[in-house]
């Protein structure tokens, strides 16, 4: 294995890694402001880049089809929050895992009946061919993906910082009751981060797409490796999920060429239940203390 | 009494009998087939209501410990050439502990990353099943012959009895465990894990135990699940059966077993329910005619909010509709059963049988089970004689930081036998984080503890509790979903000796202690007044009840040293009263009590000795009349005060 290969694997699989850690910021947008996250998220992605594809298939252009598919997005992810999580969170309750996996699998049957179980090739109008930087192939299709990744979340970023509605996002993050009694709707609050998360999930269904194709199972294999971003990096980090997703992207991509594709997974499994074991609050997360 | 016992047992009987007798009328291969399943998944799910019903976790888990127990006791025949009772001990055993294994880790966890922990567990297993090719043959699946048992290879119709008479010994044992310490124990630490190891439970024991039991069963149901089909693929146990089996413990009722056997069912036999189209229709018109009928009863008795109501009435019109339209059902059964667990989740959230429990008992108007009459007081808080009165509690230059926070700087103090010992200060002062300190909850950064001389442990709420101290909580840490009597139960101290070893509880060897425990547990709710309200879930008593329910769960420790947490906070004057002369009387008893309080009368009433604390110092300590009058502590109450008026200043205290 001579170090052009590892340079070649570490960089296309950080480019994937970047996708998971697009997903798992999406967690940590609606945890911020609910301490819940969507288990149905992966299929969230899946069904958003099936109805994108879908609307090219019908001749719409790609550049069209993008905003549609972020709408799209959005709404699901406030389909999600209404339907899923809403009861449980006035109930104080755990419900929303339970309701959040059961929203997925509907999704899920829905997505193999409508858009059938095999995976389908992802147009784009971006080239698929290789280009050369410093000795390492990448093609620009992956290159948008970098771009995709950061534009949306520098935008998203730039929103909670910058007007009004970003910071009632962001009082409700820190402290729910205050934000209340400040005249911020802690409700619509959460809607808005779903809406934001949904959108999130759309971008990635749509970037990844024309990389791994577009199909039912995207979705479990998604979401596993974006639940160990997130929680690697901690569910409360910000920008930690972008360093831990291009590690995990990489460490993937080494592992399935060393040990077989079959053990690709391995390593980002073995890593979330260590991090769980022995940080909860994940690597950039704070050390939460206990109070009576 | 009778009655109660003759109609649950009896159903019990009856749904065992008729399981049994089935076979013997029907002869159909493929019926036989269904029953046998329906009896491995019985086993599998009341082992996950262990953790999903008791504990209160969402565990994607026992997917994963249905296939390592069915892979491992394949191995064992395949590989060994072992028996059918070996394979099964070894599959068992493997189960156990992994499952230990991976509750260590989870042991810290709660919601989302417990479910976290499990869902990857159950992914990985999933993965090393399939890419072990030299051992499990992967993909490929493993075949297997069922072996004899004493030299008599089993029929369909024996080996499916066998299924039963298993599914009856856990369901017999789980009732065992589940109605003991055990049990109250796994509940308490859904609700609080923080009291339950106040209490001198133990978390840790707990949780793993509880998590190494469910899966254990996985184990079992996985070596029979091996033996019934002969033929293992890991794709069988992948994250969709793990989510179908939740949802069938929550679709069945948590914390029941009969609501274990109900999801078996519905997940053994869903698949033919959707085949048969006419059946499937008849099934979502009976479901949209109940949510119809439950949700405008529920809106029109302002019972259920709307979206309670509505929600369940358009997933189940999405099924009768949609079963209209869809030619094959089949393809649309994941679809189909999640809108079926969304109707009930949200309309229904005890599940069928939680829901149809209610509706039994009050149908055939089964009876409470008897309360024993209340042990005297002396077994239940023996009095403790306090001798010449010595120091008890020694605190030597106590400090916890919390990074650059000094919130206890150097306490020096010394509580006296028999006394009661008042903590205040003003906000900020740093009371709670001391008695936080000596409780175990923190670890003091710097600092020594005596309790009789001896270092009391640091850092740790558990053996704190071992050694004789007890506390209460300012913020209420009930065991909000069990009765007041089980509260108290939870936390009695000396009496469970059998009920500590598993194997006695499983085989149902603890009911003397658990009468005991009843009696003495009434009789301490009686010491605080609450004996008429023992049956009452803790979250549904009053304010006061709650904080005079607080201390009878703590004077069961039977503690040398009672630590209150603000005891009057938010109590009504007359509440207020009642507590005051509640805590007096425990006073009398011998308990040595330690109170953090802000209400001056009820420190002035009740306390021997006083400490002030400000800034994390103590400034003054003696007499509550002396303290009062104490220049610094007017200061640090009141600001500074000029000199002459300090004389004037206790008044507005």
């Amino acid at each position: 294995m001579t170090v052009s290969i590892v340079a070649q694997l570490v960089v296309s699989g950080a480019l994937i890694g970047l996708v998971y850690a697009l997903i798992a910021y999406g967690f940590q947008l609606t945890f911020a402001t609910s301490k819940s996250i969507n288990f149905g998220q992966g299929e969230l992605v899946m069904v958003s880049a099936f109805f994108s594809l879908t609307l090219i298939t019908l001749g719409l252009p790609y550049w069209l089809v993008v905003p549609c598919g972020l709408l799209f997005g959005a709404g699901l992810g406030l389909f999600v929050e209404r339907a899923a999580v809403r009861l449980a969170l006035q109930q104080k309750s755990e419900g929303w895992i339970l309701l959040t996996i059961i929203l997925g699998l509907f999704f899920f049957s829905v997505a193999e009946n409508v858009w059938g179980r095999d995976d389908r090739p992802f147009p784009t109008p971006i080239s698929q061919t290789a280009i050369q930087i410093l000795g390492v192939d990448v093609t620009p299709v992956e290159l948008s993906v970098a771009v995709g990744v950061f534009a949306i979340m520098g935008l998203i970023e730039v929103f909670k910082r910058q007007t009004l509605l970003g910071k009632a996002f962001e009082a409700v993050s820190a402290d729910p009751d205050a934000g209340e009694l400040m005249g911020i709707s802690a409700t619509n609050t959460v809607m808005l981060s779903y809406a934001l998360s949904g959108i999130v999930a759309a971008v990635a269904g749509i970037l990844v797409s024309p990389i791994t194709t577009v199909g039912p199972t995207m979705a479990s294999a998604l979401i596993l490796k974006a639940f160990s971003v997130a929680v690697v990096a901690g569910l409360e980090s910000g920008f930690g999920v972008v360093i831990v997703g291009i590690f995990l992207g990489a460490l993937e991509s080494v592992a399935s060429f060393t040990l077989g594709s079959g053990w690709r997974e391995v390593p980002g499994l073995l890593l979330l239940i260590l991090a769980l074991a022995v940080r909860p609050t994940g690597i950039f997360g704070k050390a939460i203390i206990r109070k009576v | 009494m009778w009655k109660r016992l003759l109609l649950i047992r009896g159903a019990e009987l009856l749904m065992f009998a008729v399981l049994a007798a089935i076979p013997v009328a029907v002869q159909n291969p493929y019926a036989l087939g269904l029953l046998t399943l329906l009896a491995i998944y019985g086993i599998l799910l009341i082992g996950l209501d262990v953790t999903v019903g008791y504990l209160g976790q969402v565990n994607l888990g026992q997917a994963a410990f249905l296939g390592l127990g069915a892979y491992t006791a394949a191995l064992c025949v395949t590989k060994l050439g072992s028996l059918m009772l070996v394979a099964t001990l070894a599959a068992i055993a493997v189960c156990t502990i992994l499952g230990a294994l991976l509750a260590l880790p989870a042991l810290r966890l709660e919601g989302p990353q417990f479910a976290l922990a499990t869902l990857s567990f159950t992914a990985l297993t999933v993965i090393v099943l399939n890419e072990l090719e030299w051992l499990t043959s992967g993909a490929q699946g493993l075949s297997l012959t069922r072996p004899p048992i004493l030299g008599h290879a089993l029929t369909a119709r024996e080996f499916y009895w066998l299924c039963v008479a298993l599914f009856a010994l856990v369901w017999v044992a789980m009732r065992n465990l589940l109605a003991s310490q055990w049990g109250r124990a796994f509940e308490a630490l859904r609700d609080s894990p923080i009291a339950t190891d106040a209490m001198g439970v133990g978390t840790y024991r707990h949780k793993v135990a509880a998590f190494a039991l469910g899966s254990a069963l996985g184990g079992l149901a996985g070596a029979l699940y091996a033996f019934n089909f002969q033929y293992l693929q890991p794709q069988s146990f992948t994250y969709e059966l793990t989510v179908i089996l939740l949802l069938g413990v929550v679709l069945g009722g948590r914390k029941s077993l009969w609501g274990a056997f109900v999801g078996a069912s519905l997940v053994a036999l869903l698949p033919n329910l959707l085949s048969n189209r006419f059946l499937f229709e008849v099934i979502s018109a009976v479901g949209f005619a109940l949510a119809l009928f439950a949700g405008i009863r529920g809106l029109l008795r302002r019972t259920l909010g709307p979206f309670q109501a509505i929600a369940p009435i358009v997933a189940t019109g999405i099924l009768v509709v949609g079963g209209l339209l869809v030619t094959n059902t089949e393809d649309w059964r994941k679809a189909i059963f999640s809108l079926m667990l969304f109707s009930v989740v949200v309309g229904l959230p005890e599940g069928l049988m939680g829901f149809a429990s209610k509706f039994l008992s009050k149908l055939f108007r089964i009876p409470e089970a008897p309360r024993p009459a209340p042990s005297p007081l002396d077994r239940a808080l023996p009095a403790r004689s306090v001798g010449t009165g010595g120091p008890l509690l020694e605190l030597r230059d106590l400090k916890r930081y919390f990074g650059g926070v000094k919130a206890v700087d150097g306490v020096t103090t010394t509580v006296r036998a028999g006394e009661i010992h008042g903590l205040i200060g003003p906000n900020g002062s740093g009371k709670s984080t001391l008695v936080n300190v000596v409780s175990g909850l923190y670890t003091p950064t710097a600092g020594e503890m005596l309790l009789r001389g001896h270092p009391l442990p640091r850092g740790s709420l558990y053996k704190t509790a071992q050694d004789g101290v007890a506390r209460t909580f300012q913020n209420l840490q009930l065991f909000t979903g069990m009765t007041a009597i089980e509260n108290v139960m939870v936390a009695l101290n000396g009496i469970y000796r059998r009920s500590r070893s598993l194997p006695l509880v499983l085989l149902g060897l603890g009911r003397g202690e658990e009468k005991r425990a009843e009696a003495d547990a009434l009789a301490l709710l009686e010491f605080v007044g609450l004996g008429d309200q023992a049956r009452t879930p803790a979250k549904d008593l009053t304010y006061g009840a709650q904080r005079f329910l607080e201390i009878a769960r703590a004077i069961a420790r039977k503690p040398e040293v009672l630590i209150l947490d603000e005891p009057a906070a938010g109590l009504s004057h007359p509440d207020m009263l009642r507590q005051m002369e509640i805590i007096e009387r425990v006073h009398q008893r011998g308990v040595t009590i330690l109170i953090i309080e802000h209400h001056m009368d009820v420190i002035s009433e009740l306390c021997d000795t006083v400490t002030v604390l400000d800034g994390g110092k103590p400034i003054a300590e003696g007499p509550p009349d002396e303290v009062k009058r104490h220049p610094k502590v007017v200061e640090a109450y009141l600001g500074e005060v000029e000199v002459g008026s300090a004389s004037a200043a206790p008044a507005a205290s």
